[in-house]
């Protein structure tokens, strides 16, 4: 990720209203953003939709990006994933369509610094190697696909109130793995 | 709130959060309760970059062209292929009467090829917009063909971290955006519907705005300049 200082700069001048370095933006995250909408949307329609609606919102609150604490590709991927799951959850279920919140990306400073991306992917791989292969695949699913406890409980056919019990469970062992 | 289950401990509803595996009810309770208790931000945070880890999982896929193209036009409007105020920059500078006389013979030629079009407003609608002290000075000329205003701005610009807003207040209206204006000295803003019939007693106003412009609808900042559309 040798571009991450690149990232970060050109977010603080799309912060500042500066076109330029907007497309510059699009044309260096477009694709990791696009395979994210991807993931959680399975459809290529929706997810060039999503990801229109993505640069529309980084474009507006760039100027909150300094004030999160989280590096620059992760606070872009977390705008995407959100608005994807949004998009998600509001075409499986339209009564919530007004419930696009901002999530993460509206919420105020964080204390936690920046953590270098390479180190956090080797560490979350470990930690979720130890638990049983199902359970990781459980916590992937949420994550990499926006996957609801009951989808969860359905794809590995297991009662709802089991699923919830299962993950938090897996959550509680990860938590602890990789506070050491 | 109308979990069924038990409520797990912060830590753990804050990965919940994090993951979107509460349900809307549950989602918005937590997030009025992140706005209150901070120790809940440093959950959030945590489990946001270590999970942020598995974003290596994602592969990268090129959208096709037109979503860029899409969201360009989306968020700044179309672009005009062929703009004079873009070959104006060097007109920085010059007084405001010649500006008005390289737009008026620039406009005059641009009508050339089509001259049997059917009669538009005939008369040359300008606004100068510029601040008393001239620290701001902005034009603009409306191209009645493509219903746009062409924006030059020729004297000042936005306050470190601000942008420039441009509005555009009928009669006893309430003032219209018209957009941000972009960091170059030129742009072309397209009119809302039914604006263009009143153009000629529109008050044109620019203020200082947060990045990214007003989010109410109306000005925030200080109205930095004003102009009068007037025929010429």
């Amino acid at each position: 990720m040798a571009q991450l200082v690149d990232i970060e700069s050109l977010i603080a001048r799309v912060a500042l209203g500066d076109r330029k370095a907007f497309s510059t933006l699009y044309d260096q995250t477009s694709a990791k953003l696009f395979g994210v909408a991807l993931r959680v949307l399975n459809n290529r329609a929706s997810a060039e939709d999503v990801l229109q609606e993505t640069y529309m919102k980084i474009w507006r609150r760039a100027d909150r990006y300094a004030s999160n604490g989280m590096s620059p590709m992760s606070w872009l991927i977390a705008i995407a994933r959100n608005t994807a799951i949004d998009r998600l959850r509001a075409t499986r279920d339209s009564a919530n369509l007004d419930d696009v919140s901002n999530h993460l990306v509206a919420s105020g400073p964080t204390p936690e610094q920046s953590v270098v991306a390479a180190g956090e992917a080797a560490r979350i791989t470990e930690c979720l190697g130890k638990l049983e292969a199902e359970k990781g695949q459980a916590v992937r699913g949420a994550y990499l696909q926006g996957l609801s406890y009951a989808e969860l409980a359905e794809k590995f056919s297991v009662p709802l109130n089991t699923m919830r019990t299962w993950l938090r469970r897996s959550l509680i062992s990860l938590k602890e793995c990789m506070e050491q | 709130m109308t979990s069924t289950s038990d409520t797990p401990e912060d830590g753990i509803l804050a990965a919940e959060y994090v993951l979107r595996l509460l349900s809307p009810a549950e989602e918005a309770a937590f997030e009025a309760r992140l706005t209150l208790e901070t120790h809940l931000m440093d959950y959030v945070a945590f489990w946001a970059s270590r999970l942020s880890g598995l974003n290596d999982e994602i592969a990268e896929t090129t959208p096709p062209s037109r979503t860029r193209r899409q969201l360009m036009a989306r968020l700044f409007g179309p672009i005009e292929p062929l703009s004079f105020w873009q070959r104006a920059s060097l007109w920085q500078g010059l007084s405001f009467a010649s500006i008005v006389l390289s737009g008026f013979l620039a406009l005059q030629m641009l009508q050339i090829p089509e001259p049997t079009l059917p009669a538009g407003p005939k008369a040359l609608l300008i606004s100068e917009i510029s601040a008393e002290d001239q620290s701001l000075r902005v034009l603009a000329i409306y191209k009645a063909n493509t219903n746009h205003l062409e924006i030059a701005r020729t004297a000042g610009q936005a306050a470190p971290g601000r942008v420039l807003e441009l509005w555009a207040i009928a009669e006893g209206a309430a003032p219209v955006s018209l957009g941000v204006l972009p960091e170059g000295a030129n742009t072309s803003v397209i009119l809302p519907e039914g604006m263009s019939a009143q153009l000629a007693s529109l008050t044109l106003a620019i203020s200082d705005e947060p990045p990214g412009g007003s989010n109410t609808g109306a000005p925030t900042g200080a109205v930095l300049a004003v102009g009068q559309v007037s025929e010429l």
